[in-house]
C-alpha cells in the first residue's frame, strides 16, 4: 500500500511509560475509507496507539504518518484528525450546535457556512431538533451522537474513536454499531477505533488488529482473524476455542495428519513431518458423531442449553473439548455419552508456536 | 449507655453554644456600639444614630484609609488571582516530587508567619528603594496568592482532561484551549479565589504594619493606631462595621454567583 | 499542558514567590548574621552575636518562656473547646453543616484588629463586662482585665477557635461511618468507640488545626499588643520593637528564633499526634 492509499501509517513506533513498554515497535497501515479497529484486553496498548495517531502521546521511536505527511512531531491541534472520546468530552458550557461548530470555528469557517454544516451534521445523526440543548440535558446515547457529529463535521482525514460505545446499554450499543457503520460508509471517512469487545470489533470493522502487551499479534479482516487465528491468544480472545497439541506424522497434498494424544486429526497446513504443533478449532466447527466411526473419542461431561445453541463440554485424551450444536432439531445426547469429534480439515488452524 | 450518649450530646451542645457566643459576641458588640448616639462608650447604647458613620466619612484620614484598603484589595486580589490561576493551570495535571514542591511553595505564605514576611519585605524594600504603594501591593499579592491558587487548582483538577484534548482534536491550540475551554469551565473556582484574596488583603495587618507609610495607611492599620493611642473609640466601631458590611455584601454577591458549597469547600 | 508553552504558566507565579517571598526571607537571614550599625541598615562584619545575645539573655528567655506558655494554653483551650464543637458540626446534616461552617468562616474574614477591638470593648475599664458586673452590684470598682496575659489568651483563643473547629470538623465529616459501626459491632461502647476509633482517626484534622493555631498565635502581633499592652509582650512584640528601633540584625535574629521555635513545636506536635499513620504515610 503506498501512501496515496494509506490514510494512517505507523512505522516502528515505540512508546514507554517509565519501565512499562505500552507500544512495542508497532507497524500499522490503514487504508483510506476503511474502518480499522484495535482490539485487545486492557493494558495491551491499543489506547496508547490511538493517542499516538492523535498526537496526545509522542513516540519514543518510530514515525507517524497521516495521509502521507509525517506528523510525528506535529502537535494534535495541527493534525488532520478528529476524535470521539470515551466520555464524549462535550463542552459543558456550550450547547449542542456550539459544540458541533467548535472545530469549524477553529478552522475559520464563516458563520453562515458553519450554521449550514452544523445543521447537516446534526441531521445525519438525527439530532437536529436538539440543537439548543446543553450536554447535561441529553441522554448518553444523544451525547454520543453529538460527539460524533462534532467529529465528522470537520471532514477529517481520519476519525479516531476511543471505546465510543462502552457507556451505552446493549440494545443502544447494537443500534449505534449499525448507525456508525452506515455513517462511515456514507461519508467514506477512514475510522480507527479502540475496543475490548470482540463482538463489536467483528461487527464494525473492515480490518482488525489484535493487540497484546504492546504488540500487534495479528491484523486482518474479521473473518480471517476469527477463522484463522495465528496465535493461541488471538484464538482465545475472539471467542471460545478448542486447543490440541500434537506432532505432524504425515502429509497428503495440502493436508497434514497430526497425531494428538486423543487420536489422529487432519487439517490444512503447510507444516513438515515431525513438527510439533498446536491446533485450534472453533466449537461451532466441531462436529459430534456416534461413537462408532472416525474422529477423536471423547466423553460428554456437561450439557448447557443456550437458546439457539447448546454447549457440549467434553473430555478427551487430548484435553477438554467444547462443541456448539445448533438446536435445529432433536438432540439426544446425554451426559456421560461417548462421542467422536470431527471437523473439516479447513476448519482447524495451526497456531504460531512463537507467540503463544 | 443512654446516659453517656446524653452526656456527650450535652457536652457538644454546650461547647458549641459557648464557642459561638465567645466568637460572635465581640463582633456583635462592635457593630451595635457603632450606632451609638453618644460620645462615650456604653453598651447597650442609649439610642440609634448614624453620627459615627458620618464622622467616619468626615475624617480625611479615615476616608483615605478606607479608599486605600479597597483599592489595594482590588488590585492585590486581581494580581493574586492571575498568578495563582497560572500556577494552578500549570500544576493541575502534574505529579511527582517537583510538582509537589512547587505546590508547597505556592501555599507557603499561608503558614509562614506574615509578620516576619513584613519585616523581611521592609528590609528588602529599604535596600532597593521600593516605593510604598507597589511594595504594599506586592506584599498583599503574596499573602493572597495561596488562596487564589488553592481554589483555582481544585477547579482545574476536577476538569475532565478529555475536554482539553477534545478541543485540541478539533484544532484549538494552547491559547484558544485556555481561553475558550479551560477558563470558562473553571471561572467559579477562580472567582472564589479572588474573593478570598480580596478579603484577606482588606483585613491584612501584619505586613501592612511595616509597609505602610506617611499618608498611606490601610483601614486596619488606622483602626489599630486609634486603638493604641486611645483615639475616639466610636469612630473605630463605625469603621469596623463598614469593613464587616463590605465583606458581607461581597460574600453574599459571590455566593449568588458561585454557590455556597464552593465557598465553604474552598476553605 | 505538557507543551513548552507550559513554562509561560509557571514562570510568573514562580518568579513572584521567589522574588517577594523566598528572597526577602533569605535576605533577612543574611542580615541576622551581621553586626548592628547606626548609620546603615546593618554593619559589615559577620557574627552570630545576635542569636547568642538573645538566647543567653534571661530577659529574652523569659519572653520566650512566656510566649511558649501562652501558645500552649491557647492550643489546649482551642482543642478542648474546639473538638466537641467540631463533632457537633460534623454530625449535622449536610445543608445545615454548610450554614454552620459559613457562620464560623465569617468571623475569620473580619480583620483581627476589629475582633481584638471587640474584646477591648468587653474587657476595658468601661467595657461591657465591668459595667454589667458593676450594675449588678457584684464588684465595687472596675476590674483591670485588659492589658494582661489572660486577656491575650482569651482574645486570641476566640479569634483562632474557628480555624480549629473547621479543621477538625472537615476530618470528622469525611470519616467513614463504617469504622465506628465496625467497632460497635465488635462490642465497643460509644465512649470506647470514640476513644479508640474516632479520636485516633481524627488526628490529621487535629494536627492541621493545631499547627495553624500555633503559627497564628506566634505571629499575632496586633491582638497581643491591643489586649496585652506594654507589660505583656511576647516574642513577636520584640521583633516589632527591634524594627521600629532600626536594629535590623537584632530584629532579624529574633524573627528566625521565632521561626525556629515554630518549626520545633511543629515537629513536636507531629511526633505526638502522628497524623501520618492515618493518612497512609505510615510514620
Amino acid at each position: 500500500m503506498n501512501d496515496a492509499q494509506a490514510d494512517v501509517r505507523l512505522a516502528a513506533v515505540t512508546k514507554s511509560f517509565g519501565p512499562v513498554v505500552a507500544v512495542d515497535n508497532v507497524d500499522l497501515e490503514i487504508r483510506r475509507g476503511t474502518i480499522f479497529s484495535l482490539l485487545g484486553p486492557s493494558g495491551c496498548g491499543k489506547t496508547t496507539t490511538l493517542r499516538l495517531i492523535a498526537g496526545f502521546e509522542r513516540p519514543d521511536a518510530g514515525e507517524v504518518y497521516i495521509r502521507g505527511e509525517r506528523v510525528t512531531s506535529i502537535p494534535p491541534y495541527r493534525r488532520n484528525f478528529s476524535m470521539v472520546f470515551q466520555s464524549y468530552a462535550l463542552f459543558p458550557h456550550l450547547n449542542v450546535s456550539e459544540n458541533v461548530a467548535f472545530g469549524l470555528r477553529m478552522r475559520g469557517m464563516a458563520r453562515a457556512d458553519r450554521a449550514r454544516a452544523v445543521n447537516d451534521a446534526l441531521e445525519l445523526v438525527k439530532l437536529d431538533a436538539l440543537a439548543d440543548r446543553y450536554p447535561r440535558q441529553l441522554s448518553g446515547g444523544q451525547q454520543q451522537r453529538v460527539a460524533l457529529a462534532r467529529a465528522i463535521v470537520i471532514r477529517p482525514a481520519v476519525l479516531l474513536l476511543d471505546e465510543p460505545l462502552g457507556a451505552l446499554d446493549k440494545m443502544l450499543r447494537e443500534e449505534m454499531q449499525i448507525e456508525l457503520r452506515s455513517l462511515q460508509q456514507r461519508l467514506g471517512i477512514t475510522a480507527v477505533f479502540v475496543t475490548h469487545d470482540q463482538e463489536e470489533a467483528l461487527t464494525l470493522s473492515d480490518q482488525v488488529a489484535v493487540m497484546r502487551n504492546g504488540v500487534i499479534e495479528q491484523t486482518g479482516p474479521p473473518r480471517e482473524i476469527y477463522d484463522r487465528p495465528r496465535t493461541e491468544f488471538v484464538a482465545g480472545f475472539l471467542g471460545a476455542s478448542n486447543f490440541l497439541a500434537g506432532t505432524v506424522v504425515a502429509l497428503e497434498g495440502g493436508t497434514a495428519i497430526v497425531e494428538t494424544p486423543a487420536g489422529r486429526a487432519s487439517l490444512l497446513a503447510d507444516s513438515r513431518i515431525g513438527d510439533r504443533v498446536r491446533i485450534a478449532i472453533r466449537p461451532e466447527r466441531l462436529r459430534m458423531m456416534r461413537d462408532d466411526g472416525l474422529g477423536l473419542p471423547a466423553r460428554i461431561r456437561d450439557i448447557v442449553y443456550r437458546g439457539p445453541v447448546t454447549h457440549f463440554y467434553m473430555d478427551s485424551a487430548g484435553g477438554p473439548l467444547l462443541s456448539y450444536q445448533q438446536n435445529a432439531g432433536a438432540q439426544d445426547w446425554s451426559v456421560g455419552d461417548a462421542v467422536r469429534c470431527t471437523w473439516d480439515p479447513e476448519s482447524a488452524v495451526v497456531l504460531d508456536s512463537g507467540c503463544a | 449507655m443512654r446516659e453517656s450518649q446524653v452526656a456527650a450530646r450535652t457536652l457538644r451542645g454546650s461547647a458549641t453554644a459557648i464557642a459561638f457566643f465567645l466568637i460572635v459576641v465581640p463582633i456583635l458588640i462592635v457593630v451595635v456600639v457603632a450606632f451609638s448616639p453618644n460620645e462615650y462608650f456604653e453598651f447597650p447604647p442609649a439610642g440609634f444614630s448614624w453620627r459615627w458613620f458620618v464622622e467616619f466619612f468626615r475624617l480625611a484620614n479615615m476616608r483615605g484609609a478606607f479608599a486605600l484598603s479597597v483599592e489595594l484589595a482590588l488590585l492585590a486580589a486581581t494580581l493574586a488571582t492571575v498568578f495563582g490561576t497560572l500556577g494552578a493551570l500549570y500544576l493541575a495535571r502534574r505529579r511527582g516530587t517537583v510538582a509537589a514542591l512547587l505546590q508547597s511553595l505556592f501555599l507557603a505564605p499561608l503558614v509562614f508567619p506574615t509578620i516576619i514576611l513584613g519585616v523581611a519585605l521592609l528590609l528588602m524594600y529599604k535596600t532597593i528603594g521600593m516605593p510604598v504603594f507597589p511594595g504594599l501591593l506586592l506584599a498583599h499579592c503574596i499573602v493572597g496568592l495561596p488562596y487564589a491558587f488553592r481554589t483555582a487548582l481544585a477547579s482545574a483538577q476536577t476538569l475532565d482532561p478529555a475536554l482539553e484534548e477534545a478541543g485540541q482534536s478539533l484544532g484549538a491550540g494552547p491559547l484558544r484551549t485556555l481561553f475558550l475551554l479551560t477558563l470558562p469551565l473553571i471561572w467559579q473556582g477562580v472567582l472564589s479565589g479572588w474573593l478570598f484574596a480580596f478579603i484577606v488583603s482588606f483585613g491584612e495587618l501584619n505586613t501592612a504594619l511595616f509597609l505602610t507609610g506617611p499618608g498611606l495607611t490601610t483601614l486596619p492599620i488606622e483602626i489599630f493606631s486609634y486603638l493604641q493611642f486611645q483615639g475616639s473609640q466610636l469612630v473605630i466601631a463605625a469603621a469596623s462595621t463598614l469593613q464587616i458590611a463590605l465583606i458581607v455584601i461581597l460574600v453574599a454577591t459571590i455566593e449568588r454567583v458561585v454557590g455556597l458549597g464552593r465557598i465553604i469547600r474552598a476553605r | 499542558m505538557r507543551t513548552p508553552w507550559a513554562s509561560v504558566l509557571l514562570v510568573p507565579p514562580l518568579a513572584m514567590i521567589l522574588l517577594f517571598f523566598v528572597a526577602p526571607v533569605l535576605y533577612l537571614f543574611w542580615v541576622s548574621l551581621h553586626e548592628a550599625s547606626s548609620s546603615e541598615l546593618y554593619g559589615a562584619a559577620l557574627t552570630v552575636q545576635n542569636y547568642v545575645g538573645v538566647l543567653g539573655d534571661s530577659f529574652y528567655l523569659a519572653i520566650i518562656r512566656r510566649t511558649l506558655g501562652v501558645a500552649a494554653v491557647i492550643l489546649g483551650l482551642c482543642v478542648l473547646i474546639g473538638y466537641p464543637v467540631a463533632y457537633f458540626v460534623a454530625l449535622q446534616p449536610p445543608r445545615r453543616r454548610m450554614l454552620v461552617l459559613l457562620l464560623l468562616l465569617f468571623p475569620l474574614m473580619v480583620s483581627n484588629v476589629v475582633r481584638a477591638y471587640g474584646w477591648v470593648a468587653i474587657l476595658g475599664r468601661r467595657g461591657v463586662l465591668n459595667t454589667s458586673l458593676g450594675s449588678l452590684g457584684l464588684i465595687d470598682g472596675p476590674l483591670d482585665l485588659l492589658y494582661t496575659i489572660p486577656a491575650v489568651v482569651v482574645g486570641l483563643m476566640t479569634i483562632l477557635l474557628p480555624y480549629m473547629v473547621i479543621s477538625i470538623a472537615n476530618t470528622l465529616a469525611t470519616l467513614d461511618r463504617s469504622y465506628e459501626e465496625a467497632a460497635q459491632a465488635l462490642g465497643a461502647s460509644p465512649f470506647r468507640t470514640f476513644l479508640h476509633v474516632t479520636l485516633p482517626l481524627s488526628t490529621p484534622g487535629v494536627a492541621s488545626g493545631t499547627l495553624l493555631v500555633l503559627l497564628l498565635t506566634l505571629s499575632a502581633y496586633v491582638t497581643i499588643t491591643l489586649l496585652g499592652g506594654p507589660r505583656s509582650k511576647l516574642l513577636v512584640s520584640m521583633i516589632y520593637d527591634g524594627v521600629t528601633a532600626f536594629q535590623w540584625p537584632h530584629a532579624a535574629a529574633l524573627a528566625f528564633i521565632l521561626l525556629a521555635l515554630a518549626l520545633a513545636l511543629t515537629a513536636l506536635i507531629l511526633s505526638v499526634l502522628r497524623p501520618g499513620r492515618v493518612q497512609g504515610t505510615g510514620r
